[in-house]
């Protein structure tokens, strides 16, 4: 399958997964009725760590500001997923040159994955890009810092949350047979 | 020149960035006053239609909650029905006044308020400032501004309205506050703390007056809502030592959680109110 079709499709499925199944799970890891915050984990970022290695900046630019006015206008919140997703989209040639051997030139045509990139990078990378998104958009969602702790706990809480979602969703669409060669 | 141009082929991706970035923010700061909510919604077509076949697919698991719940208001409904059918207000003589407590006859009702069903197609509880989509739009007479109020208690403000489609700010946000009374008439109001979606906040209620656990607190007249809709019961009091207030938590009457239909409210009056109250403030 061409790597465009490939990606919009993924692009579709993520954001469909996204709006249809996740933003109807509200998680809260103590069910007290007041105290810790609730969240919705969000794997809408996955399909920017996904793209192709030799993706232009520009390139990704655009397609993570497409993404998160796509999420933005599902979820009522104008700029706010842009904003975070166009952030890490910009990072993301920095941070894959920084936990890479080789140069990015050198993979053509392939994603970064688990089978290229091997599991603890790739959760580094994802980690990483996912827990700076979050940064931002609770961030500016929130808009004050009056209840930093808050913030922090609402932050580092959903991140995981979302990063187990992502590992989750590798898990079952990676196809096997290559994997365990 | 040729320096510009090199400049920008060499800064392309950092300002190319930047530009989005403020793209994002300008959308931010316009849709985050208190007029501006127009943006971009999910009152919209492509989205809306996509929530509409989501909510078609759940629609069935929840029928039986829906049933038991419809029938409890039937049940208040009926309740009501008696008690106003009790007091004839049309033939008033002297001999039926020493039945009825207030004289009705001579309350002159002004407001006129039409209830619209809807169904709820999109819903959140965990966002700073909730939206809640409803499968209602301009088509069935929905306008901005309109209350929103399910058949437990308070529900939201319609924000903005497509043809068929119309999104309503819930009472779970940060950004407007709710006019409020007790039992007893005195005034406050009724916001929201971020993360905690079965909690309001009864602010601006004096230390002097006595409230007690599983008080009511209801909508007023101040408001566009209509009066005397429940917005919860007090669950918790916090005084803050230092000036004297104190904060109410209320567990919000409407379960915001599994919201299925509600009811639109139109104030006919409203229009003409805020026309007086809008020149009145501005001959000032």
């Amino acid at each position: 399958m061409s790597i465009y079709l490939k990606n919009f499709f993924r692009f579709c499925l993520i954001v469909l997964i996204q709006v249809l199944v996740l933003n109807k799970i509200t998680l809260r890891w103590w069910s007290q009725p007041t105290g810790f915050p609730v969240f919705i984990p969000y794997i809408y970022p996955l399909f920017i760590l996904l793209l192709p290695f030799e993706t232009p900046v520009w390139l990704l630019l655009v397609l993570g500001f497409t993404l998160g006015l796509t999420m933005d206008t599902f979820m009522n919140t104008a700029g706010m997923h842009a904003c975070a997703t166009v952030l890490i989209a910009y990072l993301r040639t920095n941070v894959l040159n920084a936990l890479l051997p080789k140069n990015l030139v050198e993979y053509p045509n392939q994603s970064p994955g688990v089978k290229n990139m091997g599991w603890i990078p790739f959760i580094v990378y994802g980690g990483f890009l996912i827990l700076i998104h979050h940064a931002v958009f609770f961030t500016v969602e929130l808009w004050n810092f009056s209840n930093i702790s808050y913030l922090l706990i609402k932050i580092l809480a959903s991140s995981v949350t979302s990063l187990l979602f992502i590992i989750t969703y590798l898990l079952l669409f990676t196809k096997q047979t290559s994997l365990r060669s | 020149m040729r320096n510009f141009i090199l400049f920008i082929r060499r800064f392309f991706n950092l300002i190319l960035f930047l530009a989005v970035e403020i793209v994002c923010f300008v959308l931010m700061a316009r849709t985050n006053t208190l007029q501006g909510d127009a943006v971009l919604s999910s009152a919209n077509t492509v989205s809306g239609i996509v929530y509409k076949k989501r909510e078609d697919v759940v629609y069935y698991f929840g029928l039986k909650k829906m049933n038991d719940s419809l029938m409890n208001e039937n049940m208040r409904l009926r309740e009501l029905l008696t008690q106003i059918k009790g007091v004839d207000t049309l033939s008033d003589t002297l001999v039926k006044r020493s039945f009825q407590t207030t004289d009705s006859t001579h309350i002159i009702r002004y407001a006129n308020y039409i209830y619209r069903e809807a169904r709820v197609i999109n819903n959140s509880v965990t966002a700073a400032n909730n939206y809640i989509t409803l499968n209602r739009g301009a088509a069935d007479g929905i306008k901005r501004k309109m209350a929103v109020v399910s058949s437990t208690g308070v529900v939201g403000e319609v924000v903005n309205v497509s043809e068929h489609f119309s999104s309503v700010l819930s009472a779970l946000n940060i950004k407007r506050k709710l006019s409020a009374k007790l039992k007893d008439g005195m005034l406050g109001s009724v916001g929201w703390e971020e993360g905690k979606p079965d909690v309001l906040i009864l602010e601006d209620i004096p230390k002097e007056i006595k409230v007690y656990r599983n008080d009511s607190v209801f909508t007023t007249n101040y408001s566009f809502f209509p009066p005397d809709i429940l917005i919860g019961t007090i669950q918790r009091l916090k005084v803050n030592k230092k000036n004297n207030i104190q904060t109410i938590y209320l567990k919000s009457a409407t379960n915001f959680r599994n919201l299925q239909y509600v009811y639109v409210v139109e104030n006919t009056m409203m229009e003409e109110r805020r026309k007086l109250e809008d020149s009145t403030r501005s001959k000032k």
